[in-house]
């Protein structure tokens, strides 16, 4: 018996998009399924611009961003399921078995010889941040407040406080301005902002919002609304210091504080992840440790940037359709160290298998003023690049070749090291 | 004579430089740009900042509340609430696409404000 | 046996300047202290003397009465009603009464201050099921804990909860804890617990390979089991529905019009109910009520607990109930340790903190972080990371630190379930049993009292589709095409599931509401994703505007305004 699809890619975000496509283009049967009714993810309500800049060498909002994606997939008449919902992944004789759930077939089970998942992120809660106080309304993370507000037209509060410098926390502290609330401010617990220095500038500076940085909330008052927080500045440790403690009245605090990887749908299936990133661990086909499920998108780690979601998805998409084909002969993956300033890097592992470019990318732990980044196998230096700038907010991607040599044995590092002027 | 100097952070590049404008009557100088971009983003924030504004409009769909649009460039930042106040008379009362006109001539502009969103896909009314 | 004892007894802790009297049995306590732990030393010292109850009346100097929080709404439209019985309080205890009242032919009325049932303790704890090992032997506590334990089986049948016999292990941290075996299994006799069993290292490492690795054998305890308490008192509730009660929410008992020695009528801020007998399960307001109707011969002083929620993914490595076996008390609580849920999370908690509000439910980081040095260590796979939420909830504890369960002795037609803290859910069937057996008697006096012919023990429940095997899912979804549709992605919970909630006999109408009903926005997410979809479910249901839609009720309201409508408020006017 075949299977019902080829490539199974499970979310119709950008990088879900991206990856059918990519998968299609391979000449493989794919399909999508998606959970809500309207595909698109979380761009459908991320209705500011500068999305695309370059994948499409333009500043897109994140709507038009998205039909830009959906398009592509439509136009190649790939099979969408909307508004379905994945109760449960296994494996069966054919492949992977994804039993499924929506409101016209009822409960149904698809076959896949490979899998993608495109499963996005969820955002960190505030007693997830170890808030404390009362449990009022009033409090929402940022993503809610960007749903209510620009999907069903409802403002949350009058009088606003926004924790965490993330930029979607920045970007609702001028959404939240323009619809006619207050933003008292943007409080920090870190001593640098967590944002792009671009929403910095046009979220806060444009509206007069303040920001503190070093300074976090550490309690919430009020029964039923939230009536205000306390607002406490911190150490070097983060730890709040109560004599400098300050009440703030207020009705919202927005929660703008993490974002985490959602991928708990593939545990059942024993895929490892890499507590860095909270995604999968991949190599550079970015295939998981279980043969046939690849992972990406912000599931994979969280971008600052969509179009590094959708070229993730391309990878994932076109090695998915390739290992759906069985043309793809699996090596044995090696680690690749990590050295100096590195929080994370993806991929962590090499397939010397794998043919053609590597695609990676990495975040630093702590802000980098000329820094220079190396890629070696054994002895042998495969790139060495330098930045004026590295920021923790900031994402940065690296592309090198394995160029085909037999890699058995070889010790893969990546290093990340401030370069001392004059030392 | 009119002088004042504003510290920026350019936001054309990663790189993030501070800069520092000093306005002289009509001319701008500019220190901690690294790149003539630096000026160029410099002169015009002081000057005449602009930016593209992106918002919502009112429809009168239930499946579909609220439209996203944005102004097709960019409008002076100190005309923004004036735009939203001028977006907040307006309601979308037909399936319009993306890219199509909502606004013609935003406060006098001269730009438009154009759907982000796609409304002619949805089934009920 | 005499006022000297207590007075003695509160000059050995300290308190000087405190005035000890006797009221109908009961000590009673005045003068002023300068803090709150002076006030429950106080309370502690006069107990156990020998009198029927402590009456705490000592005031805590800058600190006044606790308010109540009282329901928004105050009309007339309750006024005249007449009820055989009116029950104060919708917690489980209330609501277990109220549904056992209707095995006879009375009307029964259950008021709630709050705008739904189980806002208080009855959500606000671990749900544990307790075996009836810890209480002493031969008091109330002991006596409902057993026998409301043996109950649970067939409660849960009837009213379709889940209930699962998990079993419990007391974790011994010194081997030679093992010698206590013979006076543990003595207590377990006595207090008529089964199937006691002692465990040694190895064997509980084999049940349960996470344990503490400190751990020297355990206490196992196969009686053990867990249940979602607000699961529990929703059942309840609506099975009295079912069974012909009425539920009054919004609805706070103000006072009594007494009358020779029996309540005639129950004032509320709706308006005046007329009652042939009353029953007080009204939480840690027991005492109040029990002075409103001049009854009042023990105090309420409300005791903290915190609990911390872990992702549903750590459920793997646990099967039953940890606790460890503490020689040295710690306090008045049983120490805490992890529990597992039905629904398939780990709780870790609770603590115990005396503190002087009944309805604080405010957390500190101090209770987290002795959660997790205390407890969340019996388990070695959990990590503070897996906590995605925390609650505080309020013991309604007596300092005889016993149950009341009792027709009162001055009013002929009131009967007590007051001082019910854990394990008070454990004990809540036996204690519904008896308290309206001891209603039935006080009006058999005055009425005759017979059984209700039309009395259906069994809940008519809404399905669960999680719970379902798929088969069963698919025949739904094609019956009924909402089911299908998934709104709380982390729980599994459909619109058809939370628009039954909405519209069920006993109607959850908020966030907080669906929540304890179907547990739309309890998953990890904590509501990020679903609450725009339930405030919108819920004012479609309701035909309210969504800016009408609360959290927990009235002044809770989630949103503010809708955009781009009416006044501008930012931007200068414009239309």
């Amino acid at each position: 018996m075949k299977p019902h699809c080829d490539v199974m890619v499970i979310g119709a975000g950008p990088a879900g998009l991206a990856a059918a496509v990519a998968a299609h283009d391979q000449g493989v049967r794919v399909c999508l399924v998606e959970r809500e009714a309207r595909p698109g993810g979380i761009l459908k309500q991320c209705i500011h611009d500068g999305f695309g800049i370059l994948r499409y060498e333009s500043k897109l909002s994140g709507p038009e961003y998205a039909q830009c994606e959906l398009e592509q997939v439509i136009d190649r008449g790939i099979e969408i399921f909307p508004e379905t919902f994945l109760l449960s992944l296994g494996r069966g004789k054919t492949g992977f078995e994804l039993t499924l759930q929506n409101r016209w077939q009822g409960v149904f089970t698809l076959t896949a010889a490979a899998l993608v998942a495109a499963t996005g992120c969820r955002e960190r809660t505030g007693r997830q941040i170890l808030l404390h106080g009362t449990r009022p309304a009033g409090v929402y993370t940022a993503g809610t407040v960007q749903r209510l507000i620009n999907i069903d037209g409802y403002l949350p509060g009058r009088r606003c406080v926004i924790l965490g410098s993330g930029d979607i926390g920045l970007i609702m502290a001028r959404r939240l301005v323009l619809e006619g609330a207050e933003v008292v401010g943007v409080y920090e617990i870190r001593d640098e902002p967590s944002g792009l220095t671009r929403n910095l500038v046009q979220c806060l500076d444009d509206y007069g919002i303040p920001l503190h940085l070093s300074t976090t909330v550490t309690r919430l008052h009020g029964e039923k609304r939230l009536e205000g927080v306390t607002v406490c500045p911190v150490d070097a440790e983060n730890r709040p210091d109560p004599a400098r403690a300050q009440y703030l009245p207020c009705d919202t605090l927005v929660l703008s504080v993490g974002l985490i990887p959602e991928n708990e749908i593939l545990e059942p299936l024993g895929v490892e992840l890499d507590r860095a990133t909270g995604g999968a661990l991949v190599d550079q086909t970015l295939m998981t440790n279980v043969p046939g499920v690849f992972s990406c998108g912000n599931a994979l780690h969280v971008s600052d940037l969509v179009d590094h979601v959708s070229e993730s998805g391309e990878i994932a998409g076109r090695w998915a359709a390739t290992h759906a084909r069985r043309v793809r002969r699996i090596g044995a993956s090696q680690p690749i160290a990590l050295e100096g300033e590195l929080l994370y890097l993806v991929p962590q592992r090499l397939d010397p298998q794998a043919k053609g470019p590597v695609n990676a990318w990495f975040r630093s732990r702590r802000t980098l003023r000329q820094a220079r980044l190396e890629v070696w196998a054994g002895e042998r230096r495969l790139l060495e690049r330098t930045y004026p700038l590295v920021r923790p907010p900031e994402m940065e991607r690296i592309v090198f070749d394995l160029d085909g040599q037999a890699w058995a044995g070889q010790r893969f590092r990546v290093i990340l090291r401030e370069v001392r002027s004059g030392g | 004579m009119d002088e004042r100097t504003r510290a920026l952070v350019c936001i054309e590049c990663p790189q993030g430089c501070c800069l520092a404008a000093k306005q002289h009557g009509d001319e701008v100088k500019v220190t901690g740009n690294r790149c003539p971009r630096g000026l160029e983003y410099a002169r015009r924030e002081l000057v005449n900042p602009c930016r593209t504004l992106t918002t919502t409009v009112r429809t009168t769909f239930r499946d579909y509340p609220r439209l996203p649009v944005r102004t097709a460039g960019e409008i002076p930042l100190a005309r923004v609430f004036e735009a939203m106040a001028a977006i907040r008379g307006v309601v979308v009362d037909r399936r319009v696409q993306s890219g199509e006109v909502i606004i013609p001539d935003l406060i006098g502009t001269g730009v438009a404000l154009i759907a982000t969103g796609d409304l002619s896909h949805q089934e009920e009314g | 046996m005499t006022l000297n004892q207590v007075r003695a007894a509160l000059a050995r802790v300290g308190l000087v300047g405190i005035e000890a009297d006797e009221e109908r049995g009961a000590v009673v306590l005045t003068g002023a202290v300068a803090s709150w732990d002076q006030y429950v030393s106080a309370g502690y010292a006069a107990a156990g003397q020998g009198f029927r109850g402590v009456v705490n009346r000592v005031e805590v100097s800058g600190l006044g009465q606790q308010p109540m929080a009282l329901p928004k709404k105050a009309d007339g439209s309750l006024d005249g009603l007449e009820y055989d019985v009116v029950v104060i309080g919708g917690g489980v205890i209330g609501c277990a009464i109220a549904r056992e009242l209707t095995r006879w032919s009375l009307s029964v009325a259950l008021l709630e201050k709050e705008e739904d049932v189980a806002k208080h303790a009855s959500s606000r704890n671990n749900g544990m099921v307790h075996p009836g090992f810890a209480p002493t032997p031969g008091s109330r506590k002991a006596y409902y804990n057993v026998r409301g334990n043996r109950l649970y089986d067939q409660v849960a049948d009837e009213l379709g909860f889940r209930f699962e016999r998990c079993g419990s292990l007391v974790l011994l941290s010194a081997s030679w804890h093992r010698l206590l075996y013979p006076v543990a299994a003595r207590r377990a006799r006595r207090n008529g617990v089964d199937g006691l069993g002692l465990l040694g290292r190895r064997a509980v490492l084999s049940r349960e390979p996470n344990v503490w690795p400190g751990q020297r054998g355990a206490f196992y305890l196969p009686s053990a089991g867990i249940v979602a308490p607000y699961e529990v008192t929703a059942a309840y509730a609506e099975n009295a529905l079912q069974n012909g009660a009425a539920i009054h929410l919004n609805t706070v008992a103000l006072g009594f019009t007494v009358h020779h020695g029996r309540i005639e009528a129950v004032e509320t801020n709706r308006g005046t109910i007329r009652a042939r007998a009353v029953v007080n399960a009204a939480g840690v307001w027991a005492d109040r009520v029990a002075e409103l109707a001049g009854d009042r011969f023990f105090t309420i002083h409300p005791r903290k607990g915190s609990i911390a929620i872990l992702d549903k993914k750590t459920a793997v490595h646990q099967s039953m109930v940890f606790g460890l076996l503490r020689l040295k008390g710690v306090g008045h609580s049983k120490g805490g340790g992890i529990t597992r849920t039905v629904e398939g999370n780990l709780l870790i908690g609770p603590n115990a903190i005396e503190v002087p509000g009944r309805e604080d439910y405010s957390t500190d980081p101090t209770d987290l972080e002795y959660l997790m040095t205390h407890h969340l260590s019996l388990n070695v796979k959990l990590r503070p990371s897996d906590i995605i939420t925390y609650f505080a909830g309020v013991r309604a504890a007596t300092f005889e630190e016993e149950f009341i369960v009792e027709p009162s002795r001055s009013i002929a037609n009131l009967v007590h379930a007051a001082g019910i803290q854990s394990p008070g859910l454990a004990a809540a069937p036996a204690i519904a049993a008896d308290v309206s057996e001891m209603v039935a008697a006080q009006l058999a006096r005055q009425m005759e009292v017979r059984a209700n012919p039309n009395f259906r023990s069994r809940r008519q429940v809404s399905p669960r589709l999680a719970q379902l095997p798929l088969t069963e899912r698919a025949r739904l979804i094609r019956q009924n095409p909402a089911y299908g549709r998934i709104v709380c992605r982390c729980e599994t919970i459909s619109e058809g599931e939370v628009v039954d909630a909405i519209n069920s006999t006993l109607p959850a109408l908020t966030l907080d509401g669906l929540k304890r009903r179907v547990r739309t926005g309890m998953g990890r997410c904590q509501g990020g994703f679903c609450t725009p979809e339930l405030i919108s479910l819920i004012a479609r249901e309701t035909g309210q505007p969504p800016t009408a839609v609360t959290k927990s009720g009235p002044g809770s309201e989630l949103l503010v305004a809708e955009t781009k409508v009416g006044a501008t408020n930012g931007g200068g006017g414009h239309q």
